[in-house]
């Protein structure tokens, strides 16, 4: 028998299982029903053999902070995260509305720059970020779509309310995951998904295609697609090679291409071959050395110009990481009233911006209450949880933010709410987030596949990859589920 | 395919039927090692020439310690440096394999995979307290196995016939340094049932066999069977058919390079018998063939995989640096 009623270890944090200390929330009633009768041995061996599996099949990741460079997977978690169709529309929707909304911003900041004209976001914030492309000003894009696959990260505050974390509309990954933990719940505990309708996730890389289809140049009838990667070395390399391989695309490097009178060609065993739509899971700064960093050997010299000519399609496009910078974050509601007229369906979080003298004097005085962020870090890396820092590490950045003040924002520590997660073979709170993905061909297309992450650390509140996450299934329940 | 592509197929299927066969020499020669061989100058024999056939070496060149099986299994299993032994066969059919995830099927790269993970699990330690036997077998099955996986599950496409063209032209030069450890056609019973063992061949050489055997009619069963999957001539046919496949040029015409240096392969073995064996020489003979091998490897890599600059020299005098 599995307790699965152990609780938050803190007050304040929404409990995504259990509406009060008995009763499950009704997604989750038949669940907590089906773990009632598995042994909790069952369920740590099943764990354990599916993460030998996971090993097996190479579904590993690269962590380069360690000097080995070792594979690692990234650890699963058996208890799924459910949501109901009616909350899932409403996430989807803001998702959908936010994307559109950074895309129109950077449409403009591109061109007219009108929104800093009008004064509504200061144009020295945008000027002087290092991820605005001054290559990309007047440089109209295929279809005036920028963003054609993103992750927008989002948690879930004390009050049970979704707020966005952070955007990501450079090039996010986890989709692998998403599909392979749909794929190992379903072999290995088949039970638990007894008595649920839930939406297939399957579907992602034929969708994911047709996004990339839809961002071919205009005379392309049937658009040769290829995934670039910057090669086996890189830390989402495997999420690279399974969409390739789903999406039936050559998954190519950047010495496999080559630009001819501003066309771009991968080079074949007979002879070079036309490229129509590049998903490129490799930064701006690597596409090209004859723009970018010259010392490059990962893209392709004289792509730029193919792409400034319009003869190649790419996914994204260069210089949206304006659009995620962190020092823009709390400017998002305000595009979304700007470009598209409508109130955001999704809050952001409280956020401080260190340029501004007050907010950093507040911020260096709140240390140990505040989350401090880089604005171009990821992955976790270059931030300070107040709470769990040292009187050491709540120095070097405060010099770090004074030395940088518009390199830094701060945040409320957000208590992320907790779901029932297996640990040491029994059930323990642990805190989640979540990442849907949003693709943007001719319409912005939300698929019912998001990746929850996991803290596995007790009381932790940073679920990535690299600093000891891991990751849950995530269910969507279909329209026809009586529970929606 | 990419050319990149078609060169990790290339390698990784060369690799693959190395790690075989040096793990088939080396159980070979050590189960043999424990009784005919076992003790004085025949076991010293028999393991210089293991290691000459697993590291590319002459015999005479080999170097042994006191312990000539325990240095023979650390050289040739274990030592990542030698580029030769099973670890590092392994790990390099492995890493093309990862550059291929996206053309493999499931199956093919599970299999490699798990072998990796397997060895890397071991050491010349762990294998000498079970039985070095049962590893190399272990090995040898699950190379096999690979094998059997890829003709079960990957298209008859271009990656299929350059993972062809990397067994053969391997298998065959391998076979070919398995030849070159004979000392003559007229060697005693031992060390033709050795080389006949080391190629998979003493089932197949009994059942084809006619008279009373000789090292003579071993010998040319192992260079000029038709139909024996291991034999020189079966390796360059093969090799000639997939690259015929790859171009698509008929066979019969010789388009480039690699097609003339093939045919060339073939005709030494197909236009020849034991006789002409006999009059050149086996050693003569096995060099021949192991240099026609090598240019004809030389010719696929230029043929197929060309190294060619990154930047095209017409860019740069192109608009691009302008910007």
């Amino acid at each position: 028998m599995l307790d699965l009623a152990q609780r938050p270890d803190v007050g304040d944090v929404f409990d995504e299982f259990f509406a009060d200390a008995t009763t499950p929330r009704p997604n989750y009633v038949r669940l907590a029903q089906t773990l009632a009768a598995v042994e909790p041995d069952a369920l740590v061996s099943g764990v354990r053999a599916i993460n030998a599996a996971l090993l097996r099949r190479g579904v590993t990741f690269t962590v380069y902070a360690e000097s080995t460079g070792t594979e690692r997977i990234f650890p699963f978690d058996p208890i799924p995260r459910i949501f109901s169709h009616a909350e899932w529309q409403r996430i989807a929707k803001g998702v959908e509305q936010r994307v559109r909304a950074l895309n129109a911003f950077l449409c403009d900041v591109y061109h007219e720059a009108r929104i800093l004209r009008e004064g509504r976001i200061p144009r020295e914030l945008v000027y002087s970020s290092d991820l605005f492309a001054r290559e990309m000003l007047g440089v109209r894009v295929l279809h005036d779509v920028y963003i054609h696959v993103s992750g927008i990260d989002l948690i879930r505050d004390e009050t049970g309310t979704a707020r966005v974390l952070e955007d990501n509309v450079r090039t996010p990954s986890g989709i692998s995951y998403v599909l392979e933990n749909r794929d190992v719940l379903k072999r290995t505990f088949p039970q638990l998904f007894d008595g649920y309708h839930i939406e297939p996730v399957d579907d992602y890389p034929l969708r994911l295609l047709r996004t990339l289809r839809e961002a071919a140049p205009a005379g392309a009838r049937e658009p040769n697609v290829i995934v670039l990667t910057p090669g086996i070395y890189n830390s989402a390399y495997y999420e690279h090679a399974m969409l390739a391989r789903s999406m039936g695309v050559p998954l190519a490097e950047g010495r496999d291409l080559i630009v001819v009178d501003n066309l771009v060609y991968l080079r074949t065993t007979r002879g070079l071959q036309r490229v129509d739509v590049v998903y490129r899971r490799i930064d701006d700064d690597f596409l090209d050395p004859l723009y970018f960093r010259g010392d490059s050997t990962l893209g392709v010299a004289g792509f730029m110009n193919a792409y400034r000519a319009g003869n190649v399609g790419l996914a994204n496009a260069i210089g949206t990481g304006i659009a995620d910078d962190k020092a823009l974050y709390r400017f998002v509601p305000e595009m979304i009233r700007f470009y598209l007229r409508e109130e955001p369906l999704l809050d952001n979080v409280e956020t401080l911006d260190c340029s501004d003298p007050a907010s950093r004097r507040h911020v260096i005085d709140n240390l140990e209450r505040l989350v401090v962020k880089r604005t171009n870090g990821s992955g976790g890396f270059g931030m300070l949880i107040g709470p769990a820092s040292t009187a050491t590490q709540r120095a070097e950045f405060a010099r770090l933010i004074d030395a940088d003040p518009r390199s830094y924002i701060a945040q409320p520590v957000i208590q992320l709410s907790s779901h029932p997660t297996l640990a040491d073979g029994v059930l323990a709170p642990r805190r989640i987030d979540l990442r849907p993905f949003a693709l943007y061909g001719k319409t912005v297309d939300v698929p019912p596949a998001a990746l929850t992450r996991v803290a596995l650390r007790e009381g932790s509140l940073v679920v990535n990859s690299s600093q000891g996450g891991g990751s849950k299934d995530t269910w969507v329940l279909a329209a026809q589920d009586n529970r929606a | 395919m990419l050319s990149r592509h078609a060169e990790a197929f290339f390698w990784l299927s060369r690799n693959v039927e190395r790690a075989e066969t040096v793990a088939r020499v080396l159980d070979v020669t050590y189960t043999r090692s424990m009784d005919q061989y076992a003790g004085g100058t025949w076991a010293e024999r028999s393991w210089r020439t293991a290691i000459a056939i697993a590291t590319f070496t002459h015999p005479a060149a080999v170097r042994l310690g006191t312990r000539a099986a325990t240095d023979a299994l650390a050289r040739c299993v274990f030592d990542a440096e030698n580029p030769s032994s099973i670890v590092s066969c392994i790990g390099t059919a492995r890493g093309n394999a990862i550059g291929l995830r996206s053309e493999l099927s499931t199956e093919v790269w599970e299999h490699i995979n798990e072998l990796y993970l397997d060895v890397r699990a071991e050491s010349a330690d762990s294998i000498r307290e079970g039985s070095p036997s049962r590893f190399l077998r272990r090995v040898r099955d699950r190379c096999q196995a690979i094998a059997g996986v890829s003709a079960a599950t990957l298209l008859r496409e271009d990656g299929w016939y350059f993972m062809q063209l990397g067994r053969f032209l391997e298998r065959g030069s391998l076979e070919a340094r398995i030849l070159s450890t004979a000392e003559s056609l007229d060697d005693p019973w031992p060390e033709w049932q050795r080389m006949l063992e080391m190629s998979s061949a003493s089932f197949p050489f009994a059942q084809a066999a006619t008279h009373l055997q000789s090292a003579r009619d071993a010998t040319a069963f192992l260079v000029f069977n038709a139909t024996f999957p291991r034999s020189l001539a079966f390796c360059a046919n093969e090799v000639e058919a997939a690259l015929h496949r790859i171009s698509g040029s008929p066979g019969g015409s010789y388009g480039d390079d690699a097609e003339k240096q093939a045919g060339r392969l073939c005709a030494s073995l197909n236009f020849a018998n034991a006789d002409d064996l006999v009059a050149e020489g086996l050693h003569p003979f096995v060099r021949r063939i192991l240099t026609t091998i090598e240019s004809l490897i030389a010719a696929i890599q230029s043929v197929y995989f060309p190294r060619v600059p990154v930047v095209a020299p017409a860019l740069l005098h192109s608009d691009a640096l302008a910007g």
